[in-house]
């Protein structure tokens, strides 16, 4: 254990009947950071989180805060608040009296509750609406509210359950610039679960990404939107070109891969782990390296022919839809001046192509 | 927006207008006539003398028997309250979905006898020579006078009242937003403050109504005190009794008939106003 770790999962476990939630985990935590847990709805994410909260036991294994062990602890001598999908603001409390709701139960006194309770309001600027009733509120300051109701403990750490989800976009995204910059003052680790992959990548230091109650990838939002490690990454991000084969040479730095598609080829210096001849493996390739041409071009490229199959505008890039020779899909983000010198027209042949290092390998598991 | 009447809204609305017209306000209004009239040679006749209020108002054993029935009516509520709270909570949160479907049906199962029969039954278990007595008496304590004092007549009222309230208690129980008991607990409220600090408030509204329910139930009941209480003291709907018996004197029964209804509608106002204080409109 590193000692910046806060939390550590260690072969945590969970079943709720013969249901398995959550498969063995193992990871860390440190100190201060934002940490995303990302995944579709019953990949065990918000199981996760409530674990950590105590809000359910684990079934097997532990679950560490900072050093000691709190499997046991019940949540109301746990120092996890959260905030929930639901925000869960008591409707018969006015504001204030939500915000100072923690503080009473610890036993603080009247005036040093108020005057802590005032401080978190004037933060998270709606020191205006103190007096009212939840039901005056709208989403955005209810989301606030919550913040406040949960950080004016100063807790280390504080969970979040899609506290955003109920929210329209634009205020969305100003809840998430307010987020990562209390993280950042307070220094305040956050754990964050959401489905939103903007959600997640724009906020966090750390992604964890979920699947079927089983971690997929951890790592920095760049590591993991670049190399995805699993199957499950790269077609969850939906951002990479994929082409399943069978691994046919490793040879000189360079893996080939045979797939339906054609022959491919990828640089052998990022590797997930051993590889070897005749395995099942993908290679990803982002759809915004993906390149398109006329005509193949000289070097040392993987080169598909494709035909275009359509073609979408997204803002300042478009997304062009093509096929490969056995059909398979494969996309294309390029911006409209990258695009200007293509015959862009449905039907139209064309060359698919990437650079070697830009390819990536994923294991089947 | 003006809603018009419709021969079809009337046709479904009217029987029940009529029935109201003529089973409750015409009567209300025969009762505030009636204690205006007076009493000669035990006669009534029609009248209009307000000599039923200053004589029933003047007499000190209505001011007790008034203040006996409303003290009565209220510990009453206040303790089957209390009682049915524990049961519900239980039915609420302890109880599986199905068991719970059970104990509701269970609750209502009470109804299914007069509250009478089930009054005459505790007589059984009170008396003198009843139940009770006669196993005190196996481990030589007693007898007891159990019957014909206040205690048993609260026993009655909360046969009376009880089951109601725990259904009224439990529906507004089951609604509470269970992740509210649970952020309560995050925020480190420990198990049973939460019930305090969260459920209560949370299930205020039905929690009120459930106790003025019960209020106005035992505030109204001439079985209970007089069957198990004796008839003493003596509540509001004992001295209706006797007051028609004593000479005929329908109108002063009406004047502490009237003091009822008034009493009932001013606990009720009270009691929503509390019920629903500090929720916006």
């Amino acid at each position: 254990m590193k000692n910046n770790t806060l939390v550590s999962f260690e072969g945590v476990v969970k079943r709720f009947g013969d249901f398995l939630a959550v498969q063995r985990m193992d990871f860390e935590i440190a100190k201060g950071e934002f940490l995303a847990i990302m995944g579709s709805s019953g990949c065990g994410k918000t199981t996760t989180l409530r674990m950590l909260a105590g809000l359910e036991a684990p079934s097997e294994g532990v679950i560490r805060l900072s050093g000691k062990p709190i499997n046991d602890l019940p949540t109301w001598s746990r120092d996890t608040p959260m905030v929930w999908q639901s925000l869960a603001l008591f409707p018969f409390l006015n504001v204030i009296e939500n915000v100072e709701f923690a503080l009473k139960m610890r036993g603080i006194g009247k005036t040093e509750r108020r005057r802590r309770a005032e401080q978190w309001l004037d933060r998270m600027q709606i020191t205006e609406f103190a007096s009212r009733n939840i039901s005056q509120l709208s989403g955005g300051q209810r989301q606030r509210v919550a913040l406040a109701r949960s950080l004016v403990v100063e807790p280390e750490i504080l969970l979040l359950d899609e506290p955003l989800s109920a929210l329209d976009a634009a205020l969305k995204v100003r809840m998430q610039s307010v987020l990562k910059n209390l993280q950042r003052e307070t220094g305040i680790t956050f754990v964050y679960v959401t489905h939103s992959q903007s959600e997640a990548f724009s906020m966090a230091d750390r992604v964890v990404i979920m699947s079927r109650g089983k971690i997929e990838q951890i790592g920095t939002p760049q590591e993991i939107y670049r190399t995805p490690r699993t199957r499950f990454v790269a077609g969850f991000l939906g951002s990479s070109n994929m082409f399943t084969g069978k691994v046919t040479g490793i040879d000189g730095g360079v893996v080939t891969l045979d797939t339906p598609s054609g022959a491919l080829r990828l640089g052998a210096t990022d590797l997930p782990g051993p590889v070897a001849v005749g395995q099942t493996a993908t290679l990803t390739v982002l759809d915004t390296k993906t390149h398109l041409a006329t005509r193949a071009p000289a070097g040392n490229v993987n080169a598909l022919p494709v035909r275009m199959i359509g073609e979408e505008f997204i803002g300042a890039t478009a997304t062009i839809y093509l096929e490969a020779s056995d059909g398979h899909e494969i996309r294309v983000q390029k911006s409209h001046e990258d695009l200007a010198n293509l015959p862009l027209q449905i039907g139209q042949e064309l060359v698919a192509h990437w650079p070697l290092e830009d390819g990536h390998l994923v294991m089947e598991a | 927006m003006r809603r018009s009447l419709t021969l079809y809204g009337l046709t479904f609305s009217l029987p029940l207008l009529i029935w109201q017209l003529l089973f409750f306000v015409f009567p209300l209004v025969f009762l505030v006539a009636l204690s205006f009239w007076t009493v000669k040679n035990f006669r009534m006749q029609a009248d209009l003398d307000t000599v039923n209020w200053a004589t029933m108002y003047g007499r000190s054993v209505f001011w007790q028997a008034y203040g006996t029935t409303l003290a009565m009516a209220s510990a009453a509520s206040v303790l089957v309250s209390i009682l049915a709270f524990p049961c519900s909570y239980a039915i609420a949160f302890k109880l599986s979905e199905t068991a719970r479907r059970w104990a509701i049906f269970l609750m209502v199962i009470p109804f299914f006898t007069s509250y009478l029969v089930r009054v005459y039954s505790w007589q059984i278990f009170l008396s003198d020579a009843g139940i009770i007595n006669v196993m005190l008496g196996w481990i030589g304590l007693g007898p007891f006078g159990l019957l014909n004092t206040v205690g048993a007549t609260i026993v009655g009222y909360l046969t009376l009242t009880y089951p109601l309230v725990v259904l009224l208690q439990l529906f507004s129980l089951v609604f509470i937003d269970r992740t509210l008991i649970e952020a309560a607990h995050n925020l480190r409220c420990g198990r049973l403050r939460t019930v305090f600090a969260v459920i209560i408030p949370s299930a205020r509204v039905g929690l009120v109504i459930a106790a003025l329910f019960a209020f106005i139930l035992s505030f109204g009941d001439f079985v209970s005190p007089i069957y198990l209480g004796g008839g003493d003291p003596t509540t509001l709907s004992i001295l209706i009794t006797d007051t028609t018996k004593s000479g005929q004197q329908w109108p002063r029964a009406a004047v502490i008939a009237l003091t009822m209804i008034a009493t009932l509608l001013f606990v009720a106002f009270v009691a929503v106003r509390f019920a629903y204080k500090g929720r916006s409109k």
